[in-house]
């Protein structure tokens, strides 16, 4: 009886949507604002949180375990399995999703509807684990779909008309990407001998052999389509335009978690599905490198001139998955080790910076860069964490970053993958130099806003200089996630080792 | 006594009907009570009927010749009789609410109630001839269904059907005669009827016919080029746009193609021809272009019926790709989209009722004062794009196996069509769902404080559409398995 592991898929989706029906009751009633009592919303959040990443992390790391729900059809049945990459996922989701979900129990309170975020938060939480616990194809297919449907209230949650345009573009985008990934999936079907994910892949030589062209085109579609969500060009577009608008708690989980299930199933393709050994070296490796590579350098380059903070990080989410995805394309194992110590550490840092970028919005409503000067005069603390958590994105050590985009550049030049094989780190590396020069001014202006900035009337001055740090329970979650960003730089070895197991099982 | 019975739910719907305006009611409640009767009666009839499955035929009357007006009931025609019988009670109770506000509710109902056997005669044909005959019925009585309001729009719109429907019916013509002529046989044959040493050297011509054959009876299924009548047709009464031309009319035309494909020309003479490339390049245009017109689009209902006539395309597709799992992909889609539209349209209609609205952008948060509506609207709208779990993706996922297998270059191009109309169904699907729940912060309330879900007439038949839509969905095992038999049956 392990069926038990489905607690933290169901349980978090049941509490989210006696939330979401109670709000939305209190609207039919009448009401303006649906949130009720507020400490007994938290209080609910929390505790369906707390009891359900307890039981997510517990499912994880409690053995190999299987459940089958039912059959969707003959030989499809809904089914799930913990393996070592889905305990990797479900446990930096749950710690994310944890830390941003007690951030924003101070945050959502200037936005509104709260019984509606944290409702459809917690519905999302319960997908996410769904997609990670899924065993095969289909499972995580019919997740990744729900995880696009129940996040887009998150991203047009103020209800402006910008919001609900962005989110729109968010879903059209993800439901292309899902709708690419399916037309991959529908040739799979056929040509692999199971649809469970088994590592190293289970495509059947014998029935691909002479089809070749068409699965490679499959394949292909389903990078693309999954990419969509990972943010890779061509279909990064929906990033920049729903990052800014979305609450920064959503932005946070949306940077560093939600687009992550488009690594996932990737990974999950490439390497439980077709294996590697059918892609390396063909037209589709070659490709695939091309846009994560171009995708790295295009996001970084547009981070660095984009003045609006949020907008900017957007930028930067779509040149550091990038990142990830190219460490999984030259499909060696330390290249993936790196790409999934890199998921884990973007995790981290991504929602930390948005978390930041959130408290400058709450408590003094700055969205742009250049407004951001003297910030550290006023809060110290959260710059700090800023800037620890900008030094890792950086890579510089011994900070996680470094360790990561170590085993990426490795992995590259282990690969024999041509030109590939020095252009990839070159890439990394001025990219890495990007990445300093758009996180870096921030916390320059922040401490040292110099003599010139702006000469205003001397009580707002004051007023700026004077330290008000943020409420404790917005500032331990940034805390927690910048010391997890910088303490797994210092002491990577169990991660890495757990990591490389994964990767040599696969290849 | 079984054999009869293949006639009487022919009959009786259309005895009924026409009894409807003769008959001296003394009150609408009393007319509504014998309608539903009749409908109910005649679907426990048909059940009966489906459930016993008798295997003898019984014929009406003879023209001159081998010529006959016969009812048989095989696998294909249970398929069809059972989507028509389950739906139409349910279409007739949200009928009854609907029709309130519109005028000649006599007439209407008779029209109605006769089609219902109309209908029910295509599905159990046992020849080309009574089917085609059942064919021609069914445009002459739907016609005034049509033309209901009287209004301009509405005379245009009968008017380009008519056209539509008997050019169409003349191409079938064609086709009827070269299946006599060089068939063995009238009736339909699983694998189809064609003699080989009849046909000699002329299959180039036969092939033609075929086409042409093809085209005339999918003139009623919506293919491109013969689609711009369904959308213009949506000046009918709801009740009639979402039974007639999302399910009865517009499925008798992708029966008739399964019929004249599959039991009169036979797959085996078909597959692989340049006949099958043209319908198919055909099938697939068709896919893609409803979708992009129902983009377009801003009047509610016109908008799903141009879904409608891509998704007619979804089963054509399935049909002309000429394989068991073709079919039953084709019927699967058959089936659920019959559930899915119907719903669709019904919600539609419910707001059109209920409000007068009938575009698009007045629709701003209509989500919070009908709950219920657009809740089941929003399930359809998924159901529609095929999110699994529910009955759209079964279907689509058996159309994709079936292409798949074929290894065929355009039946890939046929997948991925399938896959651009959907991600252009969650557009026009879901703006309108967005528009209704998330109408935007400054939006206010007060102007649509008229707007409230409708009585149990229409809300029940909606949840009962739901709850399919979620079991089929999660559990198309036993409907699958059957279809399966049955399209397993034909080759």
């Amino acid at each position: 009886m392990s069926s038990w592991i489905l607690l933290p898929v169901f349980l978090p989706m049941a509490a989210g949507i006696c939330l979401l029906a109670s709000s939305f009751r209190a609207h039919l009633g009448g009401s303006g604002d649906a949130t009720g009592d507020r400490s007994r919303l938290h209080s609910f959040t929390a505790a369906v949180l707390v009891i359900s990443a307890v039981l997510a992390l517990g499912a994880a790391w409690s053995g190999e375990k299987s459940v089958t729900l039912f059959y969707l059809m003959e030989n499809i049945p809904v089914y799930f399995k913990i393996d070592a990459l889905g305990r990797l996922f479900v446990t930096f989701v749950s710690i994310v999703w944890v830390a941003a979900g007690v951030y924003s129990f101070v945050y959502m309170q200037h936005e509104g509807e709260e019984k509606r975020f944290f409702g459809f938060y917690l519905v999302v939480y319960g997908v996410l684990v769904g997609l990670v616990f899924s065993g095969n194809l289909v499972t995580m297919y019919l997740f990744y779909e729900l995880m696009t449907l129940t996040s887009v209230p998150l991203v047009l949650h103020n209800g402006s008309r910008e919001s609900i345009m962005a989110a729109l573009k968010y879903l059209f985008y993800s439901m292309c990407g899902a709708y690419l990934g399916l037309f991959g999936i529908f040739f799979l079907y056929q040509y692999c001998d199971t649809i469970t994910f088994t590592a190293g892949g289970s495509l059947n030589m014998e029935l691909a052999r002479g089809n070749q062209g068409i699965l490679l085109i499959a394949v292909f579609a389903m990078l693309i389509g999954f990419g969509a969500k990972a943010g890779m060009f061509p279909l990064h577009a929906w990033l920049p335009a729903a990052h800014p608008v979305a609450p920064s708690p959503a932005s946070a989980v949306l940077s560093g978690v939600i687009v992550k299930g488009g690594v996932l199933a990737i990974v999950r393709v490439v390497y439980y599905m077709v294996g590697a050994d059918f892609l390396r070296g063909t037209w589709v490796q070659t490709v695939w490198m091309m846009l994560s590579l171009l995708t790295v350098f295009m996001g970084s380059l547009l981070a660095f001139r984009e003045p609006v903070f949020k907008k900017r990080l957007a930028y930067s989410t779509v040149s550091q998955i990038s990142y990830v995805l190219f460490g999984l394309s030259v499909l060696t194992p330390t290249g993936m080790t790196g790409a999934l110590m890199h998921t884990v550490f973007h995790s981290f840092i991504k929602s930390a910076l948005f978390l930041t970028a959130g408290i400058f919005i709450f408590e003094c409503g700055k969205t742009r860069v250049e407004e951001l000067s003297g910030i550290g005069k006023r809060m110290p603390k959260t710059l700090w964490c800023y800037t620890f958590v900008s030094l890792a994105l950086i890579g510089i050590p011994p900070t996680s970053g470094f360790v990561s985009k170590w085993y990426l550049a490795q992995g590259a030049l282990e690969s024999d993958t041509g030109v590939f094989g020095w252009l990839g780190p070159v890439v990394l590396l001025v990219s890495a130099l990007l990445t300093a020069g758009y996180l870096l001014p921030v916390t320059m202006k922040g401490f040292f806003p110099g003599s010139n900035v702006k000469v205003t009337e001397e009580k707002e001055e004051q007023d700026a200089a004077k330290v008000r740090e943020p409420a404790l329970l917005m500032l331990v979650p940034l805390a927690v996630l910048a010391a997890l960003a910088v303490l797994l730089g210092v002491f990577p070895n169990p991660l890495a080792d757990y990591l490389r197991d994964l990767a040599a099982a696969l290849m | 006594m079984d054999a009869n019975l293949l006639v009487i739910v022919v009959l009786l719907p259309i005895l009924a009907g026409v009894l409807i305006p003769l008959l001296p009611f003394r009150s609408r409640n009393q007319m509504l009570v014998f309608i539903e009767t009749a409908v109910l009666l005649n679907s426990v009839l048909v059940f009966v009927l489906l459930i016993s499955q008798p295997q003898e035929s019984f014929i009406l009357f003879r023209f001159t010749g081998d010529l006959t007006l016969s009812f048989h009931l095989d696998g294909l025609g249970t398929v069809f009789a059972g989507i028509v019988s389950v739906l139409w009670p349910l279409a007739t109770l949200y009928a009854f609410e609907y029709m309130k506000h519109e005028n000649h509710e006599k007439f209407f109902f008779m029209f109605y109630t006769v089609t219902y056997g109309v209908t029910l005669g295509i599905a159990l044909a046992e020849d080309i001839m009574t089917m085609y005959c059942f064919y021609e019925m069914l445009s002459m009585v739907t016609l005034p269904l049509i033309l209901h309001t009287l209004s301009r729009e509405a005379v245009l719109a009968s008017r380009t059907y008519l056209y539509y429907s008997l050019g169409g019916a003349a191409f079938a013509f064609i086709g009827m005669i070269f299946i006599l002529t060089y068939g063995t046989t009238s009736n339909f044959m699983p694998g189809g009827v064609m003699d080989m040493a009849k046909i000699g050297d002329r299959t180039n011509m036969l092939l033609f016919v075929y086409l042409l054959c093809f085209c005339g009876f999918s003139v009623k299924a919506a293919m491109f080029p013969f689609s711009s009548w369904l959308p213009q047709a949506g000046v009918a009464p709801t009740p009639v746009t979402a039974l007639l031309h999302a399910v009865a009319v517009v499925k008798a035309g992708a029966f008739t193609t399964m019929r004249v494909t599959y039991y009169s020309f036979g797959a085996d003479f078909l597959r692989g021809t340049w006949a099958q490339t043209i319908l198919m390049v055909l099938v697939i245009f068709t896919i893609v272009y409803g979708c992009s017109r129902a983009l377009k689009e801003t009047h509610i209902k016109r908008r799903l019926a141009w879904s409608t006539v891509s998704n007619l395309s979804y089963i054509l597709f399935g049909v002309v790709l000429m394989t068991p799992l073709g079919l039953t992909g084709a019927l699967c889609h058959m089936v659920f989209h019959a559930v899915m539209k119907i719903s669709s349209f019904f919600c539609a209609g419910a707001v059109i009722y209920k409000t007068g609205r009938e575009y698009i952008h007045q629709l701003n948060g209509f989500g919070r004062k009908m709950p219920k509506v657009f809740i089941v609207f929003t399930i359809s709208g998924l159901a529609l794009m095929g999110v699994p779990g529910l009955c759209g993706f079964i279907s689509k996922w058996q159309l994709a196996k079936a292409a798949v297998e074929t290894h065929s270059l355009l039946a890939y191009i046929g997948v991925a069509a399938l896959l651009a109309s959907a991600l252009l169904t969650a557009i026009y699907m879901l703006t309108i769902v967005v528009r209704a729940f998330f109408p935007g912060r400054s939006f206010d309330y007060g102007t649509i404080s008229d707007v409230e879900d409708p009585n149990w007439m229409m809300i029940l038949p909606l949840v009962l559409f739901v709850v399919a839509m979620f079991v089929f969905g999660l559990h198309p095992g036993p409907v699958v398995h059957a279809l399966e038999a049955v399209a397993a049956g034909v080759m």
